[in-house]
């Protein structure tokens, strides 16, 4: 089934927090930000900017009624700076004036003076130094001490990458208003309405009940509209609710860069250990996170890189740890994969220098130790429904990895300056929010009195196909036609305390939720048809092709009548379900559990082409095997394993977030920073599909396909550092593992010495 | 300072009073509150402003609403004919040419102007056209399939 979205996105109807007709006398708001990264307020004058024609008036953290105060796990964030800034593009003052060109006109007359103080932008020299955003951590298995010493090869080095700005297509944004009883209305482009809400009620110092949130869908979030949504939609709620005015703040694009987080830049430290057969016996990271200056989701981000820094191997003597460090960056924040890709490039990186040395491929080492059902993670949970070796098993009987190597080797004889490498990438990821209490979820569904239907869920579409998914499961449960079903925009007030639609877990809650405010619904139909035609109650019930049909009746019932007979005996067609993750458990002490509920796994073979003239490369193609449990809608799923890949691919070869030694973004434009355009994604994807069936804690056993495809992307960089080895067999030396692995640096190990 | 603009809009001629600065995008948007023209960066890169002027593929945040002036400009919403979706849109459709749509509405028009002067373009010539318009959810290649639907389909007709 077609996303349900396609009509209004190709007819340009779909409507986004900025396409809201505004109401007459909405005011706009444009944000006064730190230019410099680290410093103390000495002298701040906005006199004059608020004198200026149309301005109305300037917003400083003196005006918040509530709290300046928008940490979400941790509070460590003012949503305006008081005294100090922190990074560069830290949010100052609120410049709110009739027309945008007036706000953006008095923003070149406020006069500040910041004694400047020292910059950290490197996450070692912050460990160094004592600062750290939150505590550090660590997770063990097995003894690596002793594995090290019965360890036939060991080696060690470090593997850093880079941040990655989100450039979901539609900046951040939010429009607000008042209401009346003194509450407010918010349209935010947010993944988190409930975090939203809560942050707004306590900088506004009102009740949540008194703020609603509505989200009609995102132009991409990508996790950077998690946490990172709630300031925006903070100051539009602020500026209206003091001044009782409709007020709208969409950033530029280049406000958006400067002043939002990105993926955590991570360095890490590695040390791995094999015994003769080249098994993996033990491994040891440190990983040091760049968490810029403020915890936001940090904390979550770091425990993510601990769950997956083994990513599908097997390995009996692990030791990882993390630390959260506090440097003058923007807050980082989620992104698909949420730390996890960071870990996983780490063991890679490990895995790539022991074969280097050992002069074996990479894939002989990956494949060895692959995780089998019953290997216990790290973290206490005991594999099961594992498809490690099935995808990575399928691949090579679709695309034989030897036969493709020849070819490689072939062509690389036969070609002075062009040359290509190959590299193979399993994944293995866990599907839940690894804080358990956030797994759970609402759904509400009103059955309308012409057998129509509406459905409220948690979910917020952001061009993952959740609201598709949501109206399969409710067209599918009804046994009605889709264009019977409407999804409404997730809005708090319907559903409540939701947890964000992240960690590729979206469509499960929802889905289960919404699953089970169905059965409420089709049990008291149910009910009612056995008494009504004097059925054994039990009798099996169909709702099938907008019919109804009864085990022991010739003819079905339609829907509408059903419907009609059921308000005619008052009862209820409506119903609000839930759902809770069953089994997940995790132990922060012991750094012990069960946070998953299922694993998602998959394997990619990458292949490129380097020009080794220009330090150029092409991607040929990617070959996915990947496990989606039963998929509810292919097309939709399809759509994000080309997307996460790409997404993922661009992370570790293009996308380049620099910043300049006193913190100042460079790649601050989309002319700077440079995500892969239509001729820089491989010219061939070709993604199968690994049906299995075993698996009921996804909704109709339809896997969570939001973020593993990214971690494919991963292969990029090595199938790159293979072709640059090709030509210069020297390259190792020159070529630390530090991605992304952009022209420049490819160029620079062709010619290495 | 106000100067008066006439031009052409999805068939439809407007004359109105604008600031001079006014980009062309702006004006769909804010004053014809056409806004499937959307706007993604500021830098003339993303494409996703893109509307036809006169034909011809336009990013419409490059341009002034006072250029366009005597000028005729067909957008997103102009592209559907009593009620028929085009053949492009229904590609993007058909095809799953698209995610969170931001993209959607540039893309089409950019593929709008290659079918016009290239009723039959060949895959490289696709994306050859595109290379000025970003997506940041699809990896591009149902984009190029949606473009190639429309274009066997115009064909065919
Ligand atoms: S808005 Fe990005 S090119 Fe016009
Ligand atoms: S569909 Fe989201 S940017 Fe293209």
């Amino acid at each position: 089934m077609a996303n349900i979205d396609a009509f209004g996105h190709v007819t340009g109807t779909s409507i986004y927090v900025d396409d809201i007709p505004v109401m007459q006398g909405t005011l706009f708001i444009k944000v006064f930000d730190a230019p410099v990264a680290h410093g103390v307020i000495e002298a701040l004058d906005y006199s004059e900017a608020e004198e200026m024609e149309g301005v109305v008036k300037v917003f400083s953290y003196k005006d918040i009624p509530g709290e300046n105060q928008i940490g979400g796990i941790i509070a460590d964030e003012p949503l305006l700076a008081e005294k100090e800034v922190h990074f560069w593009g830290q949010p100052i003052l609120l410049v709110v004036a009739e027309n945008e060109i007036a706000a953006e006109e008095a923003l070149h007359k406020i006069h500040i003076s910041i004694k400047e103080l020292p910059v950290i932008t490197d996450p070692k020299e912050a460990f160094l130094k004592g600062k750290f955003l939150h505590n550090s951590r660590t997770f063990e298995s097995g003894n690596t001490e002793n594995a090290f010493r019965e360890a036939r090869y060991i080696f060690e080095g470090s593997a850093d990458s880079g941040g990655q700005e989100h450039l979901y297509l539609e900046t951040q944004g939010a429009y607000a208003y008042p209401m009346e009883h003194g509450s407010i209305k918010i349209h935010s482009s947010t993944q988190g309405p409930t975090q939203v809400q809560r942050t707004v009620a306590k900088v506004l110092g009102i009740g949540m009940n008194k703020v609603e949130v509505d989200v009609a869908r995102l132009g991409g979030g990508f996790g950077g509209k998690e946490d990172q949504a709630s300031p925006w939609a903070a100051m539009t709620a602020l500026v209206s609710w003091v001044l009782k005015k409709p007020a709208k703040c969409v950033l530029h694009r280049m406000e958006d860069m400067r002043m939002t987080g990105k993926r955590h830049p991570y360095r890490s430290d590695y040390k791995i250990g094999l015994d003769k057969d080249f098994n993996i016996i033990a491994y040891e990271a440190t990983f040091f996170q760049n968490g810029g200056a403020a915890a936001d989701l940090s904390p979550a981000v770091m425990e993510r890189t601990l769950f997956h820094a083994t990513n599908s191997y097997q390995i009996p003597h692990v030791k990882v740890q993390a630390h959260g460090c506090k440097t003058n960056l923007p807050p980082n924040t989620a992104f698909r994969g949420f730390g996890g890709p960071q870990g996983m490039f780490v063991i890679e990186s490990a895995i790539d220098h022991a074969a280097q040395k050992l002069k074996v491929s990479r894939e002989s080492i990956q494949a060895r130790n692959l995780m089998e059902n019953g290997y216990q993670f790290p973290y206490g949970q005991i594999v099961e429904g594992c498809e490690a070796r099935t995808c990575w098993e399928e691949l090579n009987a679709k695309y034989p990895i030897e036969g493709i190597r020849k070819d490689i080797l072939t062509f690389n004889e036969n070609h002075a300056f062009l040359k290509k490498g190959m590299a193979l990438m399993p994944v293995c990821f866990g599907i839940s929010f690894t804080n358990t209490m956030m797994n759970h979820s609402r759904a509400l569904v009103h059955v309308y009195s012409d057998g129509t239907v509406g459905v409220s869920t948690g979910a917020v579409e952001m061009g993952q196909g959740v609201n598709t998914k949501m109206l399969q499961i409710a067209a599918q449960e009804f046994g009605l036609d889709a264009s019977q079903i409407k999804l409404e925009t997730t809005n708090t007030t319907r559903v409540a305390n939701t947890s964000p639609s992240a960690a590729s877990a979206t469509s499960d809650l929802n889905g289960k939720a919404l699953l089970d405010a169905c059965s409420q619904i089709k049990a008291r139909l149910k009910n009612m048809l056995w008494v009504k035609n004097d059925l054994e109650a039990g009798a099996e019930v169909r709702f099938e092709g907008g019919k109804v049909w009864m085990e022991g009746m010739e003819e079905p019932a339609i829907w509408i009548d059903v419907v009609l007979d059921a308000l005619a005996r008052r009862i209820n067609l409506s119903a609000k379900g839930h759902y809770a993750t069953p089994k997940i458990h995790f132990d922060k002490i012991k750094e012990k559990g069960h946070p998953f509920a299922y694993h998602v796994y998959g394997t990619a073979l990458t292949t490129v082409t380097v020009d080794c003239i220009r330090g150029t490369y092409e991607l040929e193609a990617v070959h996915i095997v990947h496990d989606f449990g039963t998929s509810m809608n292919r097309l939709v799923d399809l759509g994000q394993i080309e997307g996460g890949l790409v997404q993922g691919i661009g992370w570790m070869t293009m996308e380049e977030v620099a910043y300049n030694n006193k913190g100042r973004l460079l790649s601050n434009a989309l002319s700077t920073y440079k995500i892969p355009d239509i001729y820089s994604v491989p010219k061939e994807i070709n993604t199968h599909f690994l049906p299995t069936d075993n698996n009921n804690m996804a909704i109709y056993k339809s896997k969570a396909v939001g973020e593993p495809p990214l971690m494919y992307g991963i292969g990029a960089f090595f199938a790159i550092a293979e072709a640059i080895r090709a030509f210069n067999p020297d390259a190792p030396l020159h070529l630390p593992y530090c991605a992304p692995m952009t022209p420049e640096k490819v160029l620079m190990a062709l010619y290495g010495e | 300072m106000q100067v008066e603009v006439s031009l052409t809009v999805n068939g439809k001629l407007y004359k109105q009073n604008v600031e001079p600065r006014m980009l062309l995008v702006q004006f769909l948007r804010d004053e014809l509150r056409l806004t499937g023209t959307h706007i993604g960066c500021d830098t003339s890169s993303c494409g996703a402003c893109t509307v036809l002027l006169d034909g011809k593929a336009l990013k419409s945040c490059t341009m002034l609403a006072v250029q366009a002036n005597g000028k005729s400009v067909k957008t997103i919403e102009g592209m559907a004919e009593n009620g028929a979706l085009h053949p492009l849109q229904e590609g993007f459709h058909q095809e799953h040419g698209l995610q969170c749509g931001f993209c959607t509405p540039g893309m089409i028009m950019t593929a709008a102007d290659l079918l016009s002067h290239n009723p039959s373009p060949n895959e490289h010539e696709i994306r050859e056209a595109l290379e000025g318009n970003f997506c940041r959810c699809t990896g591009y290649h149902n984009i190029v399939k949606s473009v190639q639907y429309a274009a066997n389909k115009m064909q065919a007709s």
